[in-house]
């Protein structure tokens, strides 16, 4: 391109959104004039009531031309030189200039002769474009000789026309696959991927891509990732302590959401208002996590009302910033600025969201309520088979009893005298559910150390001068208190080694139950009380002795029951065994009758029974009808008769491993926050300047309806809400998220401000396409595969990125797309490349989040000191080579290598990133383990796979990371690098064997490490390449 | 141009030369030396020099800023705002007329009376004007007549989170740009191989603890990641990922980034984008940093003197004493804004024990930090700020006996004091009513301090904005005023 056809492309890029010009033709009120208003007047002449100076509102028709408090007239149409706004904007005397010098604003020349051509023309006034429903643009022709495929090329190419600038050529299929694998998966093509491209010669070859990686689960992945962004979604609250929380599971629905291809209109709906739609599913209100990622707190000190008040803020402020493109915030303390949305209406929006069941402190907890609990399919899985075999088992004791057809052997015969029995609850093992403890674990021996019954023994030695224990609690076969009952231990003192002191501690719920024996230095020392009972002095060492007490004495009333038992020291060698208690019982002939069963109970004397077998012994025994008599025969039969027992001991055994089991399963079962509308509304009010104590008038839930008419009979409530965003005449929802995948492929939205569409904002670059898309895609019945496969198909996204120099001139940032785009790549893309091209990458989907490398010492120096993420514990295996998108998110302290590449901290919702070019970046590229890693596994992949000599395994290095050969001149560069290193690591090894210890996945030491360490740094240079980084 | 910077980059130009006969073509070496040239540029900021076109707004007093932050917030009562009067007052109930309805925190709303806690420390006068100042910090007492103790200073929020959030980024709510930020976005860097911002995080008896710091707090929030705070560490790499891989020699790492640059330049002159050529220029800065950086906290070519004057801790990486000397020689390389933190002076009960035990870390490298500066010419644009993010109450948290009490949050008035750079030393101002409660003359809102730190650096607070989702936003949102009072 010549200097002077550059700059006459510079005199058109003045036409670029933003930039209002007369050149164009006709002046356009919306594109041209309102921004200018809006910009320089709105602030004191704009909706803002409160702040309105002279009167003056310049935000709506009516009020520009009405007459003001000083008799004239701001716009009299066709007449500028009648026109107060024009005489002020173009006065030279500083009193009267508008607007005012110390406003910081200024009115250009060209801005001026514009609002005078508009004025002298009519001053024909419209709505601002964005709150006008969209209307499907007829699309328009071909422009001849140019490729196209269809609407979007069309709307792209006659705008390219006008400006006199024409498309690139289509990208080489190398650059076309990366790009496209790249946007929709978030990872690079395999060569296999490659060479499959490169082999189909086919008019459908790119089509079959795209639908391939459409159906990839990797594409759910990368389009969960960015919408993170705007759902600010963490792994940790964000304020103060910034503990742990669980909302992951929500993340994963994100996921699955897309990868099914849910119609974003129900994805809105699930996520603002899943909870209130009839009978919501589980998932539906798992998606309701989308507004508990807002950050919480639990400071010392914080008044309720005032995060109540926040936490709704902020969840309006998403909201809108995410389906209206609006920048609603503004107006919690006033009227907005700028755009026609009220305070009023801002806190009708905020009354959606301040009814919740949340309370304001999160407790700093992992699951403030409301949560669910959302077990994973491999959970719901294994719950139905125990339920299953619960079932089996329940049927074979049910099978049994009905068998055992018992008859009362002696019906009427009084109790007679009771007897003594002793029964052994830990034996060579622990009773059914019990979990062992200890300082450390439980040790047991055999014969010939010593044992006192069974094969086995336990024992513990202590050492220095502290207390040393194994215990068990949690036990769900647990050991009945009854009348005068004793309880009993057998303990074995080593002569050689004594203790000071031994002590049995029984758990019923707490442990303040204990005896002791010897020195009195164990637990609840010199209290001689129920919590540490002084028996007397240890018993003869070098023999079994069996040690007793009372049950009584330690303050186990008749019918408390034991879930637990300690075995304790001070010093020595203790040996204990045969443990459990003896209680005043039935003969072993009299627990075979029911009756001589049913006065042990009433004598008061027994182990207490449950509640509904008590009940049904109150009733006298002729009272009882043929149902209650079944049931209590057959408690008797489970837990009574011995015959009957003994028979019934394997399945209740299966019985009680099962619902423990179950109960573990349970345990296990991930939870997610969700949201909740408490049943008496919280009724919000206009805040003053937002502040919380300000309360004004009263406001119930509304929508906005100057931007959209309200549903008719919809609910007042956040589903109302969701259900208004997205009626299909909407006109914004659909402008603004058809306008974030563009973004998402082109690294510029149509409207550049994906986050303001207000007045504000900037203009479309392509108006008419947006509008069109928009419309499309609600026709569509928003389908959001189909809207990227539409894109991603138009030859607009496939030419060539190359930056010819006369067009980086015209169009820097490529908003007017006469090439193709081209952009840094995410953080996370960056890392999982490198993964990816390792073979470290490992493409679980979903679970909890993972704690990859990052350096040591980042959250210790800033983390509160009771917070449960104060110490960053890295994790080890496969959790170190998950996607990026699983990198546990603490908020306070964002994982460095993600910020540094301009991930957001995700404590405010965020629809646009940052694409910085820093010396940190490099650093990163440089130095970090991660990418050091998996430069040495790429390398062993190139040493592998790449062919057996340098050419071949260069050309394998470069079509990994880039898809492409390498040039020639790259070839040389890198052969020689590989060279002069390979030798340098030849004459010190050692480096080598140091450069290939980086990260914890292990080497192949099968490889030669000189040159495993030489290919590394090949790769490592591969890593680090601006291209590489780059979407092409 | 920046002359340093200019030395910087003909620099490299040379370096490229030197090195690379190849591949690079003139335009990219015009880029080097002004490496935006083709950029676009987004926002408005001048991205040759990365700052905005018209800052400073005027001629500036101060080039650079060193912000000591004792996270916490310590108490006034004790160390600068004398009360004598209070002693009569000891377990009397601060009366209502004083308190008025305001709120206070939830953790003494629920207390059945607020008694008084007089001050245990003496407190007496020193410098030129008398300033009044406790026997907890005997060496800052030396040096009043360098600093505007001001003891008016204060917020509305009543939280550490919020309260610190809110000084550091202009509002309580997380997602505006920390004030470091500020003023790398407004007046760039001043060197080329340090950032322009920088945190330095102090020990506290060897280990950390208190209350918890967040990014956000030197974050850029809505501006470019590029101006947000670099934290340099004391333990590990001081600034992360600074250090190659073991087993790769520095000799290896300049050759792998020659021929990086080589083939980024190759692929320059194919492509055209001008991030290639910001990209080369950064991985230079990069490698140039893998030496200034440790050249910075190289404190071996300290004096005996200097080392003495900071106190025997400053030889101890991460202590206070040693982030204050780092700090200087920070202002003496060209780093715009140092930020050091130090935690636990979040005093609720047990005040007496642990502000002595503070006051002994923080007193003598405040003092030697001032001296320094000012030994070595740079106290007169280096501005110095000391404080917390809001002030302790007068009645006791906790219980109250005449050796022991401790005090909850109170925002409605605390001290802090800045030396340096246009600040009149000797300056003792802003007043509290007799129970430190309420400013009863010339309040210091903290958007008040924020608009009179951006006032030193040339900075009118009103007119750095930037235009996030439609509104032009600032430090002070609509708020401040510069506090001319303090500037000589």
């Amino acid at each position: 391109m010549t200097i002077r056809s550059a700059i006459s492309l510079l005199a058109v890029a003045v036409l670029l959104p933003g930039g209002a010009s007369a050149a164009e033709g006709d002046v356009n009120f919306s594109r041209d004039i309102l921004p200018l208003l809006s910009n320089n007047c709105f602030k004191c002449h704009g909706p803002d009531e409160a702040n309105r100076e002279s009167g003056l509102r310049l935000d709506q028709q009516k009020g520009s031309v009405a007459v003001l408090e000083s008799g004239h007239r701001a716009i009299v149409p066709g007449k500028s030189g009648e026109s107060e706004l024009f005489r002020r904007i173009s006065s030279t005397d500083p009193d009267a200039k508008m607007p005012p010098e110390d406003s910081g604003k200024k009115l250009t020349a060209a801005q001026i002769e514009l609002i005078r051509k508009w004025i002298d023309s009519g001053a024909e006034w419209s709505g601002h474009w964005a709150f006008q429903p969209p209307m499907k643009p007829p699309v328009p022709e071909p422009v001849a000789g140019w490729r196209t495929t269809g609407p979007i090329d069309n709307f792209i190419h006659t705008s390219l026309k006008a400006k006199q600038l024409s498309p690139e050529e289509q990208a080489s299929k190398e650059t076309l696959l990366r790009r496209v694998t790249l946007d929709l998966t978030g990872l690079p093509p395999t060569i296999a991927e490659v060479d499959a491209f490169l082999a189909d010669n086919s008019e459908q070859a790119f089509e079959r891509v795209v639908d391939r990686l459409l159906d990839s689960t990797k594409y759910g992945e990368q389009l969960a990732r960015i919408w993170l962004d705007a759902a600010r979604y963490g792994d940790t609250h964000g304020l103060h302590l910034d503990n742990e929380r669980s909302v992951w599971p929500y993340r994963d629905w994100v996921i699955k959401s897309f990868n099914r291809n849910q119609r974003f209109d129900e994805f809105t709906i699930e996520q603002l208002a899943g909870d209130l739609l009839p009978e919501p599913t589980l998932n539906q209100r798992v998606a309701t996590g989308f507004n508990r990622c807002n950050v919480t707190t639990s400071e010392g000190g914080s008044i309720d009302d005032e995060y109540y008040v926040r936490y709704a803020v902020d969840r309006v402020e998403t909201t809108a910033t995410v389906w209206l493109g609006l920048t609603a915030g503004c107006a919690a303390c006033h009227d907005h600025k700028f755009d026609p949305l009220t305070q009023k209406e801002f806190y009708q929006l905020f009354s959606y969201y301040f009814s919740l069941t949340e309370r304001a402190m999160d407790g700093n907890a992992l699951l403030p309520p409301p949560a669910v609990k959302v077990p994973t399919d491999e959970q719901s899985e294994q719950k139905k088979q125990y339920d299953e075999q619960l079932a089996a088992a329940s049927k074979r004791v049910e099978t049994l009893l009905a068998e055992f057809n018992y008859t009362d052997p002696k019906p009427d015969e009084p109790l007679g005298t009771l007897s003594e029995a002793e029964l052994v609850w830990i034996e060579d093992s622990l009773p059914a559910g019990a979990n062992a403890q200890g300082d450390t674990p439980w040790q047991f021996v055999e014969a010939p150390k010593p044992v006192h019954s069974g094969k086995k023994a336990s024992v513990r030695t202590g050492s220095g001068d502290g207390i040393t224990q194994h215990f068990f609690d949690k036990a769900t076969d647990r050991l009945k208190i009854g009348e005068n009952s004793r309880l009993f231990a057998y303990v074995y003192l080593d002569p050689k080694n004594l203790p000071d002191t031994i002590q049995l501690q029984f758990n019923d719920g707490t442990w303040e139950h204990r005896a002791s024996w010897g020195a009195d230095k164990a637990f609840g020392a010199g209290r001689n009380n129920v919590s540490n009972r002084v028996v007397g002095s240890l018993p003869e060492a070098g023999k079994w002795v069996r040690l007793e007490v009372t049950a009584e004495s330690v303050g186990l009333k008749p019918g408390s029951e034991l879930n637990g038992w300690a075995f304790t020291q001070v010093k020595g060698t203790v040996y204990w065994d045969t443990a459990g208690i003896v209680s005043q019982s039935l003969s072993e002939e009299q627990q075979r009758s029911l009756f001589a069963w049913e006065q042990f109970q009433k004598s008061g004397k027994a182990p207490t029974v449950p509640e509904d077998i008590k009940k049904l012994l109150d009733i006298e025994r002729e009272k009882r009808n043929d149902e209650q008599k079944t049931l209590l025969t057959r408690y008797f039969l489970q837990h009574v008769h011995p015959d009957a027992r003994a028979k019934l001991a394997e399945p209740f055994a299966e019985q009680a491993k099962l619902k423990q089991q179950l109960v573990d399963l349970e345990n296990a079962v991930p939870s997610t926050l969700v949201m909740e509308d408490r049943k008496d509304a919280r009724q919000a009010h206009i805040l003053e300047r937002g502040q919380y104590t300000e309360k004004r008038a009263a406001v119930a839930s509304a929508v906005p309806e100057w931007i959209a008419p309200a549903i008719p009979d919809a609910p007042a409530n956040r589903l109302g809400l969701a259900q208004w965003l997205v009626q299909p005449r909407h006109p914004l929802t659909a402008r603004v998220t058809v306008n974030r995948f563009w973004q998402q492929l082109f690294g510029t939205g149509l409207v550049k401000t994906s986050e303001d569409f207000g007045v504000q904002g900037e203009q479309p670059s392509h108006p008419e396409l947006l509008d069109w898309l928009a419309m499309d895609f609600v026709d569509s019945g928003w389908d959001v595969k189909r809207l990227l496969k539409q894109i991603v198909m138009s030859a607009t996204y496939q030419q060539s990125s190359r930056v010819a120099s006369g067009k980086l001139a015209v169009d820097p940032e490529n908003r007017l797309l006469a090439r193709g785009p081209r952009f840094r790549l995410d953080a996370e893309v960056i890392r999982d490349q490198a993964l990816a091209v390792s073979g470290l990458l490992i493409d679980r989907i979903g679970g909890k989040s993972v704690k990859p490398y990052q350096p040591a010492g980042l959250w210790k120096p800033v983390g509160f000191g009771g917070s449960n993420t104060s110490v960053f514990v890295q994790d080890s295996g496969d959790k170190l080579f998950r996607r990026s998108m699983y990198t546990f998110w603490k908020r306070t302290v964002p994982p460095p290598s993600m910020s540094t590449f301009d991930a957001p901290d995700r404590e405010t919702c965020e629809v646009r990133r940052a694409r910085t070019n820093t010396p940190l970046q490099a650093l990163v590229l440089m130095n970090d383990v991660q990418f050091v890693e998996a430069a040495r596994k790429f390398a062993e992949r190139v040493i592998l796979e790449g062919g057996s000599d340098v050419d071949q395994r260069m050309s394998f290095a470069f079509r990994s990371v880039l898809t492409r050969l390498p040039s020639d001149a790259e070839r040389q560069s890198l052969t020689r690098l590989f060279h002069d290193i390979l030798s340098e690591f030849k004459t010190s090894p050692e480096s080598a064997t140091q450069l290939l210890s980086a990260g914890e996945s292990p080497r192949n030491d099968k490889l030669d490490a000189s040159e495993l360490a030489a290919w590394t740094m090949v790769t490592h240079l591969l890593l680090n390449l601006s291209e590489t980084v780059t979407k092409e | 141009m920046d002359p340093f910077r200019e030395a910087e980059l003909v620099e490299t130009r040379r370096h490229f030369f030197g090195r690379t006969a190849t591949g690079i073509g003139t335009a990219a070496l015009a880029s080097l030396v002004n490496p935006d040239l083709f950029g676009a540029n987004p926002n408005g900021t001048d991205q040759a020099t990365r700052r905005v076109p018209g800052v400073p707004h005027f001629v500036p007093k101060a080039k650079r800023v060193i912000y000591l932050f004792m996270s916490g917030a310590p108490s006034q009562l004790d160390m600068w705002d004398y009360k004598p009067q209070l002693n009569e007052w000891f377990d009397k109930d601060l009366p209502d007329s004083v308190r008025n309805g305001q709120r206070i925190t939830t953790m003494t709303s629920g207390q059945n009376r607020f008694p008084i806690a007089p001050s245990l420390f003496k407190f007496n006068q020193h410098g030129s004007n008398g300033a009044w100042v406790s026997e907890l910090l005997p060496h800052t007492a030396r040096m009043v007549d360098d600093l505007a103790v001001i003891r008016s200073v204060n917020t509305e929020a009543i939280n550490h989170d919020p309260a610190i959030t809110y000084i550091q980024t202009g509002s309580q709510v997380p997602g505006r740009p920390s004030t470091g930020a500020w003023m790398s976005y407004g007046l760039g860097s001043m060197n080329q191989n340090l950032p322009a911002f920088v945190v330095l995080h102090s020990t506290v008896n060897g280990g950390f603890g208190g209350q918890a710091l967040y990014s956000r707090l030197w974050g850029a929030g809505f501006l470019s990641t590029r101006h947000q705070g670099v934290s340099l560490r004391s333990t590990g790499d001081p600034v992360l990922y600074l250090s190659n891989p073991t087993g790769m020699s520095a000799a290896m790492r300049r050759r792998m980034l020659d021929e990086l640059s080589v083939l980024n330049a190759q692929r320059f002159n194919e492509v055209g984008d001008p991030e290639i050529q910001s990209r080369i220029a950064q991985y230079e800065m990069a490698y140039r940093m893998q030496s200034s950086v440790p050249e910075l906290t190289d404190i071996s070519g300290e004096s005996k003197a200097t080392l003495e004057m900071y106190g025997p801790e400053v030889t101890k990486p991460g202590t206070f004493a040693a982030n204050c000397l780092l700090a200087r020689r920070m202002a003496e390389r060209g780093v715009r804004f140092t930020q050091v933190f130090i935690r636990q002076w979040d005093q609720h009960g047990n005040l007496p024990n642990d502000i002595r035990r503070q006051c002994g870390i923080i007193d003598q490298p405040c003092y030697a930090l001032v001296q320094d500066l000012k030994q070595r010419g740079l106290l007169e644009d280096t501005l110095v700020i000391w404080g917390g993010e809001f002030g302790r109450t007068v009645y006791c948290q906790g219980g109250l006996t005449k050796e022991n009490y401790g005090r909850d949050h109170h925002p409605r008035c605390y001290t802090k004091w800045m030396a340096g750079a246009g600040i009149r030393g000797g300056t003792v101002y802003g007043e509290t009513d007799d129970f430190s409660y309420n400013v009863v003359k010339d309040p210091v809102h903290i958007h008040d301090l924020n608009a009179t730190i951006l006032h030193q650096l040339g900075i009118d607070h009103e007119r750095l904005t930037y235009r996030h989702q439609g509104r032009d936003f600032r430090l002070t949102d609509v708020h401040g005023n510069v506090v001319s009072g303090i500037l000589s």
